[in-house]
């Protein structure tokens, strides 16, 4: 059981590697911002946070049990420049299924880079991993997180309105998802 | 969260906490296969139901989040039980609470939830002052998805195929409203029925 992927995963203009120790400065580019951090979890990171969550990532490789973690650094073929990261946990065995997440760096957004990244990501979670049912989430005021779900052809399945609190305020928040089944055309690996 | 006055009655029923002399009468519709779904934990058997109602005699209060406040569905006149509705206070910094519900199957269709439900949001809104009421039902039960719109409920999620239940796929669907778009203490207001958000 589990689910052990073999990296890097390259695509066409990527490279999805496992994290190292010398991602620290790359990661606290993005991580570092106020305007990537807007609506994650965290605010946004100092050098040394940015250090801890590299320490994390380098493990974060594999599923071996329900909730762990498979994040990736993503960077250009060409020149090896880390440009964001990817995450897909997994939150239920039985059930198979994943959570998908991204951040870029700004610089290098709009270019659909996230989307070429999310792409390979989704293939590893259902042809790798045998996931039934891939889903995100967003703050509905994320507009560029929830247009990279539509592009990617998942459903909007919520919308939670004021269902939670979110960095001192109402939270309003996006559910997307899409089976395997669904899972097809352009999209094949 | 206290001042809590029971029963708390309606047109046609009297909601109150369960007693024990209530066993036989729940035994009626508990242990049938197609209510299993809406109780917290299956009671298949008929020996299970005397540990449900004694578990659901208990919750007469909302002290801390997590807890659960279930009430009995009697009908005024012959008094029989019909089934009962639960507030569980889900979440306090947001103010969060889910109600849920189970009736008869021999009774359903007449309104009686319709009636119990409206009291409970009065209850949730004007008593615990909860902000946001959500509801999860079955997305192939129609009937229920039918009974939140007429609510007024809104529906704000629609999973497909995002848990096993009982070894199949789910499907299910979240309604909620929150405090200011419940009219206090209103009677059940005729709503258009809302677009599907998914
Ligand atoms: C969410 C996030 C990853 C989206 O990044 P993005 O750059 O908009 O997404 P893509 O890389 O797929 O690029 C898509 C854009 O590039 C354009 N594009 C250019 N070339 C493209 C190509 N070959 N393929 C697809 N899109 C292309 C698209 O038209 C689209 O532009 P638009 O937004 O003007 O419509 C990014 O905004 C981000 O990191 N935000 C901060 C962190 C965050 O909030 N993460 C999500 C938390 S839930």
């Amino acid at each position: 059981m589990g689910y052990y992927p073999h990296f890097p995963v390259s695509t066409q203009r990527l490279r999805l590697r496992q994290f190292t120790r010398g991602d620290v400065d790359a990661v606290f580019d993005y991580r570092g911002r106020a305007d990537v951090a807007l609506y994650l979890f965290d605010s946004a990171l100092s050098r040394d946070e940015c250090a801890q969550a590299v320490q994390q990532r380098i493990v974060h490789t594999n599923w071996a049990e329900e909730g762990d973690k498979i994040v990736l650094a993503v960077e250009l073929s060409d020149s090896s420049r880390v440009i964001g990261e990817m995450s897909l946990i997994w939150r239920d065995v039985d059930a198979r299924q994943a959570e998908i997440g991204w951040i870029f760096h700004p610089e290098y957004q709009g270019r659909g880079y996230a989307t070429e990244a999310a792409r390979a990501v989704i293939n590893l979670g259902f042809y790798g991993g045998d996931i039934h049912r891939i889903f995100a989430r967003c703050d509905a005021r994320n507009s560029p997180s929830w247009r990279l779900m539509e592009r990617l052809g998942m459903r909007r399945e919520a919308h939670f309105r004021e269902h939670a609190r979110f960095k001192g305020g109402w939270d309003e928040e996006f559910i997307y998802a899409v089976l395997q089944r669904e899972w097809q055309g352009e999209n094949q690996p | 969260m206290s001042g809590l006055n029971f029963p708390i009655t309606t047109n046609r029923l009297v909601l109150r906490p369960f007693e024990r002399s209530d066993v036989p009468l729940v035994a009626r519709y508990h242990t049938l296969p197609s209510v299993q779904r809406y109780l917290a934990r299956p009671t298949r058997y008929a020996e299970d139901v005397a540990g449900a109602v004694e578990v659901m005699r208990n919750q007469i209060g909302l002290q801390r989040p997590g807890d659960v406040l279930t009430l009995a569905m009697q009908r005024k006149g012959d008094q029989a039980v019909l089934g009962h509705v639960s507030l569980k206070w889900s979440d306090a910094t947001a103010g969060q609470g889910e109600l849920l519900f189970c009736i008869d199957p021999a009774h359903a269709g007449n309104g009686f939830l319709t009636e119990s439900l409206t009291a409970m949001l009065n209850l949730s809104f004007d008593h615990f002052r909860i902000h946001r009421i959500f509801v999860r039902c079955d997305g192939r039960n129609h009937h229920s998805a039918k009974l939140m719109q007429k609510l007024g409920m809104r529906l704000e999620a629609h999973y497909r195929e995002h848990a096993l239940f009982q070894g199949e796929w789910d499907e299910e669907l979240h309604f909620a409203i929150l405090d200011r778009e419940w009219q206090a203490s209103s009677k059940v207001r005729p709503l258009p029925l809302r677009e599907r958000v998914a």
